[in-house]
């Protein structure tokens, strides 16, 4: 298996972010979601994917992705990605995944859309 | 008269071209292969001349193909599965083979939670032609894109 580049900080608000970087494929998707679900399962509720430095993720890190999202929706909670690469975000809308996931362009943009939804 | 240096022809010409193999692979059946995958594959797409974005989505897809072969297919005897790209006219065509039978993507039950089964959704959204070939001794998937052919258009 791969080596997940990943850095997280918690803000006082106790918001987790995940700040990954590098190509996220099957190599390191497992990673991935043994990381994010380790998170929630020691209760973080609210989660920043930053996929900033991150020019390729595949279908099955964004699978990932979207079952996170959908764990931490059904208790309360909730995830935001934020990615300004725009190849990434034409593969997200080539299959309709911006609907899913929506993507913001910035933390500061995560961090509203979170102070938004409460 | 004024014209643009160049336009674009939507549909070039197909189905004559003679295929060119620019590279053929063996790929040990293991994650850690698919980043060289790609890159050959990026390596390949900028030679032939695909758009950058073409490119991209090319290797997005190819990705998604040797991601399955390893995943549910199974490799050769040697533990390797096969990657092959050629030229083709104005298209670049990558062919991903394993040794295995084909395996049917899980009917997705909802696109909005389900963790897997993106995989052909991508291939097929990304490419301009995505072909699947059953055969007695594996599984191939062909996956074709085409790169913008510029005509000269002169005054003379």
């Amino acid at each position: 298996m791969g080596f997940l580049e990943v850095s997280e900080d918690v803000t006082e608000d106790g918001i987790r972010v995940l700040r990954i970087s590098g190509d996220v494929d099957f190599d390191v998707a497992p990673e991935l979601k043994q990381r994010i679900v380790g998170r929630v399962e020691a209760g973080d509720r609210k989660l920043i994917i930053d996929l900033s430095a991150v020019g390729f993720i595949d279908s099955t890190a964004i699978g990932v992705l979207v079952a996170a999202l959908k764990r931490l929706r059904d208790t309360g909670g909730t995830l935001m990605v934020v990615c300004n690469n725009e190849d990434v975000r034409n593969i997200f809308a080539t299959v309709g995944l911006e609907s899913v996931i929506p993507l913001h362009r910035s933390d500061e943009d995560a961090f509203a859309a979170l102070a938004h939804a409460g | 008269m004024l014209l643009p240096p160049w336009h674009t022809l939507a549909e070039p010409g197909r189905g004559l071209a003679e295929s060119v193999a620019l590279a053929q692979l063996r790929l040990p059946a293991e994650s850690s292969e698919l980043r060289r995958a790609r890159d050959e594959v990026a390596a390949a797409g900028t030679r032939f001349g695909l758009e950058r974005k073409a490119c991209y989505e090319l290797v997005f897809a190819v990705n998604e193909a040797v991601t399955n072969a390893i995943r549910h297919g199974s490799p050769s005897a040697d533990g390797t599965i096969g990657l092959t790209i050629e030229a083709e006219g104005d298209e670049l065509v990558c062919l991903v083979s394993d040794c295995g039978p084909f395996v049917p993507p899980r009917r997705r039950r909802d696109m909005a939670t389900e963790e897997g089964g993106r995989g052909f959704a991508f291939m097929a959204a990304l490419t301009d032609q995505l072909e699947l070939s059953v055969e007695p001794n594996g599984t191939v998937i062909e996956l074709r894109k085409r790169r913008e052919v510029k005509v000269l258009v002169s005054d003379a």
